[in-house]
């Protein structure tokens, strides 16, 4: 049976009547409400990116569902494209898929970059599917950059990923204009130990 | 073109509306106002100081570990999304944070129900009379007033309280002289009862 401690040995029996009553009460309080529980070393660390996108884990897994299918549509659609394209003879009109796989980081990633058309507005949407890339520690996450002349150019977004074994599909943009030679690769972001942020390079394309 | 490589603090200084920097003793309806307007820091701050009685009620509601984290986790996800509806002038922040909090609960229970659970994260955020009485409600204004207290008056009264050690014992585990031990206790006591009186603006 738990101890309860002695309210008088705390507050011994030199406080006026109100004051000891007061304390009383915060006493039995105590006593009734129980210690407040440990926390482990996930919930210490501080509140995730994911609550900071308003999202729950579970509401990331029903929507991660609805964008693989909508991914599976897309490829649908890319594919008849792509048919109708060769048959025209108009690939730039359907858009381009780059495979990615991983680098010495993450030797078991694959990816695959959807990038479609470019509309009229110069904005250049693009839709990743990857697999195998490991979670990462709290405030780490993975960025999609557009590489020119041998060098990463510019952010097309960034995501997260719960778990090296369920695959990850996001609709990112790039607002550049496509250049001859331009291709794409992912990098983990990580914070160093001077507080500056580092990326590596973990998906790049095979060809 | 430069590429901003710093991802996570440009998009903290971008996330960022109030520019004022954050009083250290900023009252939780503060907080709450600015997390409304994307402020990380205040929710961070937020958090530290509603984890313990968030995670104590859902342990209490769920009775499992696993389920209470994640029940945890969501309830700061709806507080994220939800705290630009949150109006001082209609009540203090604690109140409102338990309302969110509950709701959470009730939506994990009902998954666990297996029914639907798309409920809105915020059925009330009005906590009614019983919710006052509520054995939950006390645990949960009685840790968050906990997170208040300096650590070294925090330390005896967990000492005290939950360790199971009296005054002497205390003094020896903490080298301290058994009056300030007894000083302290009654300090942090006091303390506690003038947050539970303000109830936490």
């Amino acid at each position: 049976m738990r101890r309860v401690p002695d309210f008088d040995e705390l507050v011994g029996d030199s406080l006026p009547p109100d004051e000891r009553e007061r304390l009383q009460r915060m006493h039995d309080l105590l006593v009734l409400t129980g210690p407040p529980p440990q926390l482990s070393p996930r919930t210490e660390a501080g509140p995730t990116l994911l609550m900071r996108l308003g999202r729950s884990r579970r509401q990331l897994r029903r929507g991660a569902a609805l964008l693989a299918a909508a991914v599976a549509t897309l490829l649908l659609a890319f594919l008849g494209g792509f048919i109708a394209g060769h048959r025209g003879g108009n690939e730039r009109a359907v858009g381009q898929l780059i495979r990615l796989a991983g680098t010495r980081e993450a030797p078991t990633a694959l990816a695959a970059l959807w990038i479609a058309p470019s509309g009229s507005a110069g904005n250049w949407p693009m839709q990743l599917f990857e697999r195998g890339l490991p979670q990462l520690p709290q405030g780490g996450l993975y960025e999609v950059y557009l590489v020119r002349k041998g060098r990463l150019y510019a952010s097309c977004g960034s995501f997260l990923v719960t778990s090296r074994a369920r695959a990850v599909s996001v609709s990112l943009n790039a607002p550049y204009r496509p250049r001859r030679g331009d291709t794409w690769v992912v990098t983990r972001e990580h914070a160093q130990r001077d507080g500056h942020d580092a990326s590596t390079i973990v998906l790049h394309p095979t060809t | 073109m430069a590429v901003a490589l710093d991802t996570w603090s440009g998009w903290r200084a971008l996330s960022r509306r109030d520019e004022r920097p954050l009083p250290p003793d900023a009252t939780d309806g503060e907080l709450l106002v600015r997390v409304g307007q994307r402020d990380c820091e205040a929710f961070e701050l937020l958090y530290h100081r509603y984890v313990r009685p968030v995670l104590g009620l859902a342990l209490r509601r769920l009775r499992d570990r696993q389920r209470a984290e994640d029940a945890a986790q969501e309830t700061f996800a709806a507080v994220w999304r939800s705290a630009a509806n949150y109006r001082p002038e209609r009540g203090p922040a604690a109140p409102w944070l338990y309302a969110v909090a509950r709701n959470a609960m009730i939506d994990r229970l009902r998954a666990r129900a297996e029914t639907p659970s798309d409920a809105p994260d915020l059925a009330s955020t009005e906590p009614s009379p019983a919710d006052h009485a509520d054995p939950s409600f006390v645990a949960w204004r009685v840790h968050r007033a906990l997170e208040e207290l300096p650590d070294r008056e925090r330390e005896v009264i967990e000492l005290a309280y939950w360790g199971e050690l009296s005054q002497r014992e205390v003094a020896e585990q903490l080298h301290l002289p058994l009056s300030t031990v007894k000083t302290r206790t009654r300090t942090a006591l006091a303390q506690l009862a003038a947050i539970m009186d303000g109830e936490l603006a």
